[in-house]
């Protein structure tokens, strides 16, 4: 490497100067009756703080960077069993492990969601009457991250499963799940499964089934975990969204299944974070579906309490909908006055006399500084010379060091 | 005292920035960072005078100058720093110099806002020049800090 003289010193240099620092200081940590605990979380916030800043070539301590590296991984490793436990978990009671297994793990993702707000008691039952005709049931999007799913009912209804509305976690048993025993028998299993459930997540389950009750029949109240988590964030982004889908009760079930969630959230897949930023977007896809499939009674309801965002990736505004806009259209209109500008009168006179540099221009991510001592500073006419010491220099971002220094510019 | 000049560096920062976080978990106090940082100064100095042995070039354009309080601040445009291996250009660097000649007690000026807000004596300090253009046999300069 060019650059790897000064960027091999660099390293050893810092992690020279905080042992050094720290040793002397310990014994002034000790005179404080300060733990020496505190010494060591000093040291590790330091430490943490430089391997953050970049400046550094490589990892202050080779150490921690095997250790980062051994954690990522291990990390990864880690979520991936989750997963896979977790979906084990659930379907352990009514159903071969193997076969379940392998659906949902393929798509730790979907979310099903029966469209309890949208839809009345009798047509929630002819979609679940899904399982003696589910066979159709088909995925829009397989692929990872992609939630959308349509599901063809006995009955010849398309029905689409729209993540974002439905706090209900609700999934179907997939028949799919169970190649060989048919589909008869999934449904006659499901309910030990909200039974079942209830042990396994807290409240969630029992939130459920209140609003299973108008159901006959339920396919399948299966909550994953992970699908509970990765809905969590659309669940808080939702949150004012169920309180206009209608049933009150059922939605104050689900506020309560939201923050249930949420706390699951903090707890599970380490991974879920990036699931859910999928998630989210997958969300803003199936909005556009929406309009055409699902009932739009509750998607109406959605947009007042919401701030409407017209710019970035949340943008609502712009997707083609048959939603009504009232308040859509009153909310662009405020915005949009912004972006006029007022400066029809420039200032007047004297505006364009100064010839010196804004010092604000200071204000950007990287200054590069060079701290220093000098030891001769020469000048000759507009020549300039500088001797300098003992310095470090912060250039584009990396941190540099010397001894000596010897420039010259021109004033 | 070491000079504190290089308490703004990435270095210098994030040990104040963790000082800092430690202060307001109430796990050190203010004057036990002070103390810190003030074996920092001493550490950094050492360090920089006997550990490291390397010359760099530069050369650019000369912005501004300035020389108060024997502190020199440079802005330069358009600079390449060369050393025997690399070179590194930049648009725009500061440079801040304090005398690396005589050894005065010296606050660092501060390029960015300190997140400590530390309660420090006045420290006066005294450097005998010698102008004969005036005839002055000594200056005194105190700083106070508060």
């Amino acid at each position: 490497m060019a650059s790897s003289a000064n960027s091999n010193q660099v390293p050893k240099l810092y992690r020279s100067v905080i042992e050094d620092v720290i040793n002397e200081v310990r014994e002034l940590f000790l005179d404080e009756g300060v733990d020496e605990q505190v010494l060591m979380e000093l040291k590790t916030l330091w430490e943490n703080k430089l391997m953050q800043s970049k400046a550094v070539e490589g990892f202050n301590t080779e150490e921690q960077a095997a250790l980062q590296a051994a954690a990522q991984q291990q990390a990864q490793q880690a979520q991936q069993a989750t997963q896979q436990a977790q979906t084990q978990q659930v379907l352990l009671p009514p159903q071969q492990q193997a076969p379940q297994q392998q659906v949902i793990v393929q798509d730790p993702k979907i979310l099903q969601h029966m469209s309890a707000t949208g839809m009345n008691a009798a047509t929630t039952a002819a979609t679940l009457a899904l399982p003696t005709g589910i066979s159709p049931y088909q995925q829009l999007i397989t692929s990872q991250g992609q939630i959308l799913q349509v599901l063809r009912a006995a009955n010849g209804t398309q029905y689409i499963i729209q993540p974002q509305q439905q706090m209900v976690l609700q999934q179907q048993v997939l028949p799919q799940m169970q190649p060989g025993g048919g589909q008869a028998p999934v449904i006659q299993q499901v309910r030990p499964i909200t039974q079942v459930l209830a042990p396994l997540q807290g409240g969630l389950p029992q939130v459920l089934a209140p609003l299973q009750g108008g159901l006959p029949q339920q396919t399948g109240v299966i909550i994953q975990p992970q699908q509970v988590i990765l809905t969590g964030n659309k669940v808080q982004q939702n949150a004012q969204v169920m309180q206009m889908t209608g049933q009150p009760g059922q939605v104050q079930q689900i506020q309560q299944q939201v923050q249930q969630v949420q706390q699951v959230q903090g707890g599970a897949a380490p991974g879920g974070p990036q699931q859910q930023q999928q998630i989210q977007q997958q969300v803003q896809q199936v909005q556009q579906v929406q309009g055409g499939a699902a009932p739009g009674v509750p998607q109406q309801q959605q947009q007042p309490p919401m701030m409407l965002q017209v710019d970035g990736a949340g943008d609502t505004s712009s997707e083609d909908e048959d939603e009504e806009e009232e308040y859509d259209e009153e909310e662009d209109e405020e915005k949009e006055k912004d972006g006029e500008d007022g400066q029809v009168e420039e200032e007047p006179l004297n505006s364009e006399d100064d010839v010196s540099d804004e010092e604000d221009q200071e204000l950007f991510d990287t200054e590069n500084v060079v701290v220093c001592q000098y030891d001769k500073i020469h000048r000759s006419k507009n020549k300039w010379k500088f001797h300098l010491k003992d310095g470090i220099m912060n250039l584009n971002g990396r941190d540099y060091v010397f001894s000596k220094a010897i420039g010259d510019a021109e004033w | 005292m070491a000079y504190q000049l290089y308490r703004n560096t990435t270095l210098g920062n994030s040990l104040q920035e963790s000082l800092d976080e430690l202060i307001q978990t109430q796990q050190i106090t203010p004057q036990l960072a002070l103390q810190v940082l003030l074996q920092f100064d001493k550490a950094i100095n050492t360090a920089l005078a006997n550990r490291v042995r390397n010359r760099v070039n530069f050369k650019g354009s000369l912005n501004t100058y300035r020389f108060c309080d024997n502190v020199w601040t440079f802005v330069l445009n358009d600079v390449e720093f060369r050393e025997v291996t690399d070179l590194v250009k930049v648009d725009k660097v500061k440079i801040v110099a304090c005398d690396g000649k005589s050894r005065l007690f010296f606050f660092s000026l501060s390029l960015r806002p300190f997140s400590l807000h530390l309660q420090t004596d006045s420290v006066r300090t005294r450097s005998h020049t010698s102008l004969s253009k005036y005839k002055t046999k000594s200056m005194t300069i105190s700083h106070t800090v508060v």
